[in-house]
């Protein structure tokens, strides 16, 4: 079943700040010449019926909640694919007064994507590998990074 | 019997449908495209995730958006009435707006609310067709329009064509997929639906696949290899229609329902009833 369960990853896909460098490459990889849907992966644009979420640009602090919002609304099993070097730990926005250094901090992640911006090999290389990853996932409840009440409270996702 | 077993293989055949027209909507647009199976794997997929709801109602509202277009499917495959059939959609339709209506996402209201705009453009035409049909053949009863020496397509071509006007709003496709337009209001109505939940809206679409080719089925009247035609016609037609063009509104779609397809199966009504004096 984990094998038929693999054959189908959906993607969200959020942009927390970046250049649209690696947006543009991700259209890319789902136009004619690298069609990702081989693979049965659809760019939903929907965190609750999505598995890999794709997160590109540096975590500004505008875009952190939503993203931890995102990443919570998304239910198990899931996987984070960090893509690009901002998304590693802040690029060329390092340090900058407006930036989070980097995903890390803020959700659990996967699989790395280097690059500025990484080649479409390298994305559908770093997808597939976020696959492989996820399909040996189970059902059980994840927790982010700094998990706890308070920021749940914060984030407005405690009632939910 | 046959129906019965029609009636529960029909998300499987509509499956298979789903996948086919998946790969042909690639091949138009030069892509290599998913393998035929893929709402399986999408199928099995969503059974694994872990279940998550708005709350119950909404997700009630879910399954039985699937369980009534199954017995609507079910009403249509055991040769019952085809009015009864209608309504079941209907009827189905409304759970899933009502659904849609209780959560407080604004993207489920909107959707919501542009389905029931679907439901005003396509069911004038649709019961038309029933009327039609009953003029033509003399009956309501599946079984009878199936058995029925006279092919409905000959005396009813521009019903067939305000049908075909009527099916992408049916079954969501280009010129008229308002209400879940995937790049303003991410998927309408199942915007809110995940998991196995989000699963029953997915597979119920399936059967709604089935519900409506059978009814272009039923133009072929007691000829099988017509109405197989005409539904492999139609679904070249739609598929064609629904890559080459772009969303409208919905005023354009009420208006090319209202002003274009009922005064068409109207007319094609008047005929058939001159024809009989």
């Amino acid at each position: 079943m984990n094998d038929l369960r693999a054959k189908s990853p959906w993607i969200t896909h959020y942009n927390t700040g970046g250049c649209n460098g690696c947006d543009i490459e991700i259209l890319a990889a789902l136009g004619p010449k690298f069609d990702i849907e081989r693979f049965g992966m659809l760019n939903r644009g929907n965190p609750k019926q999505s598995d890999i979420l794709l997160v590109t640009g540096p975590v500004t602090l505008r875009c952190r909640d939503v993203l931890r919002r995102v990443w919570l609304e998304m239910p198990e099993p899931k996987v984070v694919v960090a893509m690009g070097s901002c998304t590693h730990g802040g690029g060329v926005f390092r340090h900058l007064y407006h930036t989070e250094n980097g995903i890390d901090g803020i959700v659990p992640v996967d699989v790395w994507i280097p690059g500025c911006t990484p080649r479409i090999e390298a994305i559908i290389d770093g997808l597939i590998e976020g696959v492989e990853i996820w399909k040996n996932k189970t059902k059980e409840k994840e927790y982010m990074v700094g998990h706890s009440e308070k920021l749940l409270e914060k984030i407005g996702v405690l009632n939910d | 019997m046959m129906g019965l077993l029609l009636t529960l293989f029909s998300p499987i055949i509509g499956g298979f449908i789903y996948g086919v027209e998946r790969v042909v909507k690639a091949r138009m647009q030069s892509r290599q495209g998913p393998p035929v199976l893929q709402p399986f794997y999408d199928f099995v997929k969503l059974m694994q995730k872990r279940p998550m709801m708005v709350h119950s109602f909404h997700a009630s509202m879910g399954i039985m958006y699937f369980i009534s277009t199954w017995f609507a499917m079910a009403v249509l495959m055991m040769g019952n009435d085809l009015l009864i059939a209608i309504f079941f959609h209907v009827i189905s339709v409304l759970a899933l707006t009502i659904g849609a209506f209780s959560v407080r996402s604004s993207y489920s209201i909107m959707g919501a609310m542009r389905e029931l705009m679907h439901v005003v453009s396509y069911e004038p035409v649709v019961i038309l067709l029933a009327v039609s049909l009953y003029l033509v053949t003399g009956s309501f009863d599946i079984a009878k329009i199936l058995t029925s020496d006279i092919t409905p397509i000959f005396s009813l071509p521009l019903v067939f064509i305000s049908f075909l006007g009527v099916m992408p709003m049916l079954l969501h496709k280009s010129p008229f997929d308002i209400a879940e337009a995937h790049q303003e209001i991410v998927g309408g109505p199942d915007i809110e639906y995940s998991g196995p939940f989000y699963e029953a809206v997915y597979t119920a679409r399936w059967i709604e696949y089935v519900y409506v080719y059978f009814i272009v089925f039923l133009f072929g009247g007691s000829n099988y290899f017509l109405g197989t035609f005409l539904v492999v016609f139609s679904f070249i037609f739609i598929n064609a229609v629904d890559n080459s063009t772009a969303r409208l509104d919905y005023k354009k779609m009420l208006k090319f329902a209202w002003f274009i397809l009922i005064p068409l199966s109207m007319l094609n009504i008047f005929f058939v009833v001159v024809g009989a004096n």
